[in-house]
């Protein structure tokens, strides 16, 4: 049966025909055909490059946050939580979710507040309902389901550790997250994939992707979100937002450049702990009066 | 209008091709077309799902904050560690020279094409921006990104396979020696790469560590041969291209790999266990407790402990059921233990939640379930790779090739590896010696015991192939003259044919007085000159052993 698909070409079926590829003569003009026709590809496909170049090599920080005065490697910013003072209102949270356009729900969330109890036997609960946007009503529980004696509680507000050894921006495969000069990281929404590796990367939770239908200053699903000190307040000379909202002063933003600005002073003084210092991520959030070990 | 490609010129008018394809429908067994509609609806399913997952932030996926990555990274994983195992399998008789090994060559290279194509498709629909992923990651690589790593050596590894894909059907002998060992090597590159993609984080106590890396080899050399165990069975039951050797020599030798295999997954998960069980770390306690009496409990110890190692495990070392389809079972089986692995290890990594946001109590448990849209994606793909490869089957030359046996570069030692292709052969040389043989090992065919495939592979006459109803040749006559026969791996075969009539100046058979009595695809060719058998002709191709023979 003959395949209509194929028309035999007459060499085929002759075992005498040498088809190795060597015996196939090439001539000096069908290279010198294969030159011309390559000429073109490589101009285009050069062009296309540039093209691509200029398409994802964005200046690394997005220019809008930042003012034209701000110098960035004049500064250092560093965060303090004073555990002692705060009283789980959660208006930093309301108002992080206002000021950045973050959903209001408790997963996407760029800050939140957390419950500590510490039970009789050292065991630590924790407990954030509604990452702590109405507070903590007084039916919620912290031990569990089976309730022990509580010994110690407080409130633990939660935001993004600036790392300076930052897990995230080593993982991130296109360099789409990264640190500034003064510290901060944050992330570039034009290049990020939305792979979700530095989500999972975070040692602190701090990340998630931006769901679709957010109202976030530039409205780009998809991609990795975090809390970035409200950045485009802090180049601006103001205070994040959830630092300027707290009623009891149990948040901090300052520059540890300056030596009497407020975070310094009390980094100087007091004794500040960070959240799981075995990682070696070192913080630039610092928290006052934390209790427990496993944090 | 024709398409001219090598020797021959392919119609491109859609009116024959169109007429080609009515008539290969009808054509077609009425078994295969429901297996081919069957594929089709998963495919589709996956394409619905697929279409879904194109919006960036409204994937219609279940995965959160606390658990990121799902059931598509779990698919995702499964595909790129499959394709891998496939090569690491193989590469026993592609790169060692294992004769046994030598019907995986073609099988092996597409169904890994395949898979790693569809690993690569899943991976896109799990990313939000799949396009930035190619231009960021060539125009902005993060050389301390694991991820990044593992896409170039994926896709080097791509690169090498089609490579071994286009050498070995188009028979470029040297370049398939060095794609083949290239391939092999990235088998083992890409899958450790993407093991430390999971390793290098600290903050998942239960996926960080060297360990992963080991695992994540294991598994897919464990993944690979049981898919290749699965394949082999259905190439020897339907009686497919080159289904003999595969029968007698390829199943078998997929068993001891097998077994070998599972061994090393069991004892790496019970280091595994062990290890979390006496951990001080409260993330890797908590993902192990989980494992072991937590939520995902009966996924690790009741499929990815119970089925997928120790029935395996058992099936093949029980004399009873250690035969042909005791190979399909246990690779069946061993299948569905390595996805439940990739899909516990996937979930236990972020089982203990680094925050308290998703949760009421301490350590609670991060839940998810996958929704209907990953589970849409991962039947298609699954049932992409079966729809693809079956049609390879169907349409590709999967018979042996003449290309090489084993490495031929300067790995030569001593006179162990003696390399030789079939037209280098002296006709006093038996053309049934094995490599095996040479180097003093046991013949291949002492593994497989002789009263079992006969059992389960009876090794029919050319007619009984036409006639056999299973089989997915049996539209196409046997008989089919050379010159009316034109694509490219018939002609490749018809290669090996003229090529040992050269070398020994006779027609291709049992030239020699050495060969026992030949097998009946071969009585075939001797005794009907003018047909050309379904099975290259060449020497090397016959059972290689006298003990087979009647």
């Amino acid at each position: 049966m003959t395949d209509p698909l194929v028309v035999d070409a007459g060499r085929a079926t002759d075992p005498m025909v040498d088809r190795s590829p060597a015996a196939i003569p090439i001539t000096r003009r069908q290279v010198l055909q294969l030159g011309v026709a390559a000429l073109p590809c490589l101009a285009g496909s050069t062009a296309l490059y540039g093209w691509m170049s200029g398409l994802v090599n964005q200046p690394t920080a997005p220019v809008d946050p930042i003012v034209a005065s701000y110098d960035p490697t004049a500064h250092r910013w560093a965060f303090v939580v004073d555990a002692r003072a705060c009283i789980g209102c959660g208006q930093c949270v309301v108002a992080c979710k206002q000021e950045n356009g973050v959903p209001f729900d408790e997963e996407h969330t760029r800050t939140w507040v957390e419950r500590h109890a510490i039970t009789e036997d050292g065991v630590l609960f924790t407990d954030a309902p509604d990452a702590g946007i109405h507070g903590f009503p007084p039916g919620s529980v912290a031990p569990g389901p089976d309730p022990k004696a509580v010994e110690t509680t407080q409130f633990v507000p939660r935001l993004c550790m600036q790392c300076e050894n930052s897990p995230c921006t080593a993982v991130c495969p296109v360099g789409a997250t990264y640190r500034t000069a003064d510290g901060v990281i944050l992330v570039d929404e034009e290049r990020c994939i939305g792979c979700g590796y530095c989500v999972v990367a975070c040692p602190y939770g701090a990340r998630y992707l931006v769901p679709a239908g957010a109202r976030t200053p530039t409205g780009v699903a998809g991609v990795a979100d975090k809390c970035t000190f409200c950045y485009h307040r802090i180049t601006r000379g103001r205070e994040p937002a959830c630092v300027e909202i707290c009623p009891v002063g149990a948040r901090l933003c300052g520059d540890l450049n300056d030596r009497d600005s407020n975070v310094s002073t009390i980094l100087r003084d007091e004794p500040t702990r960070v959240m799981k210092p075995q990682l070696g991520t070192i913080p630039r959030v610092h928290y006052l009066g934390l209790e427990g070990e496993s944090v | 209008m024709l398409v001219r490609l090598s020797s021959h010129a392919l119609v491109a008018d859609p009116r024959v091709v169109l007429r080609v394809i009515r008539d290969e429908a009808v054509a077609t067994p009425r078994s295969l077309r429901a297996w081919y509609g069957l594929l089709g609806i998963l495919v589709l399913v996956g394409a619905i799902g697929a279409v879904r997952a194109l919006f960036p932030g409204d994937k219609g996926v279940a995965t959160t904050p606390t658990v990121e990555w799902g059931l598509l990274i779990v698919a995702y994983v499964f595909f790129a560690i499959t394709t891998s195992g496939l090569c690491l399998a193989s590469s026993l008789g592609t790169v060692f020279g294992i004769d046994r090994f030598r019907p995986l060559e073609k099988r092996h290279a597409i169904l890994a094409v395949l898979c790693l194509v569809t690993a690569f498709g899943v991976i896109a629909l799990d990313l939000h921006y799949p396009v930035r992923m190619v231009f960021g990651a060539a125009l902005n690589p993060t050389l301390s990104s694991p991820m990044w790593w593992m896409g170039v050596f994926y896709g080097i590894y791509l690169c090498f396979l089609l490579t071994e894909v286009w050498s070995i059907f188009w028979h470029h002998e040297r370049i398939h020696s060095i794609a083949c060992l290239l391939s092999s090597a990235m088998a083992v590159i890409a899958p450790s790469t993407l093991g430390a993609v999971f390793g290098v984080l600290a903050a998942r106590p239960y996926w960080s560590g060297v360990f992963t890396p080991i695992l994540m080899v294991a598994s897919a050399l464990l993944a690979g041969t049981a898919l290749l165990g699965v394949v082999f069975y259905v190439v020897a039951r339907l009686h497919l291209a080159g289904f003999e050797r595969a029968g007698v020599l390829a199943v078998p030798a997929i068993r001891s790999v097998l077994i070998i295999a599972l061994v090393f997954v069991a004892a790496l998960v019970a280091g595994q266990i062990i290890v979390g069980l006496t951990a001080t770390d409260p993330g890797l306690s908590a993902a192990t407790n989980a494992l072991i009496s937590g939520p995902l409990a009966a996924q690790f110890v009741g499929v990815r402990v119970i089925v997928g190692l120790v029935a395996p495990l058992a099936i093949l070392l029980v004399p009873l059921t250690s035969g042909a389809r005791g190979v399909l079972a246990a690779g069946g089986l061993a299948l569905v233990g390595v996805f439940a692995d990739r899909l516990t290890f996937v979930s236990a990594g972020q089982i203990a939640p680094a925050t308290a946001t998703s949760g009421v109590v301490s350590a609670p448990y991060a839940s998810y379930t996958p929704s209907l849209v990953e589970v849409g994606i991962l039947v298609g793909a699954i049932g992409f790779v079966a729809l693809l490869y079956t049609l390879a089957e169907r349409y590709l030359d999967l018979r042996e090739s003449e290309v090489h046996i084993g490495f031929s570069l300067p790995l030569r030692v001593g006179g162990l590896w003696s390399p030789r292709t079939v037209a280098d052969a002296p006709a006093e040389i038996s053309p049934t010696i094995t490599i095996d043989q040479v180097a003093g090992a046991p013949a291949a065919t002492n593994d497989a015991p002789p009263d079992e495939l006969p059992v389960e592979v009876p090794v029919p006459s050319a007619g009984e192939v036409a006639a056999d109803e299973p089989s997915f040749d049996d539209a196409e006559p046997e008989t089919e003259p050379v010159a009316a026969t034109g694509d490219e791996p018939d002609i490749a075969s018809t290669d090996a044919l003229v090529e040992v009539a050269d070398a020994d100046g006779q027609p291709p058979g049992p030239a020699s007085g050495e060969v026992g009595p030949v097998p009946v695809a071969l009585d075939v060719a001797v005794a009907e000159p003018s047909v050309t058998p379904p099975a290259p002709a060449a020497p090397r191709d016959a059972p290689p052993s006298a003990e087979d023979a009647p």
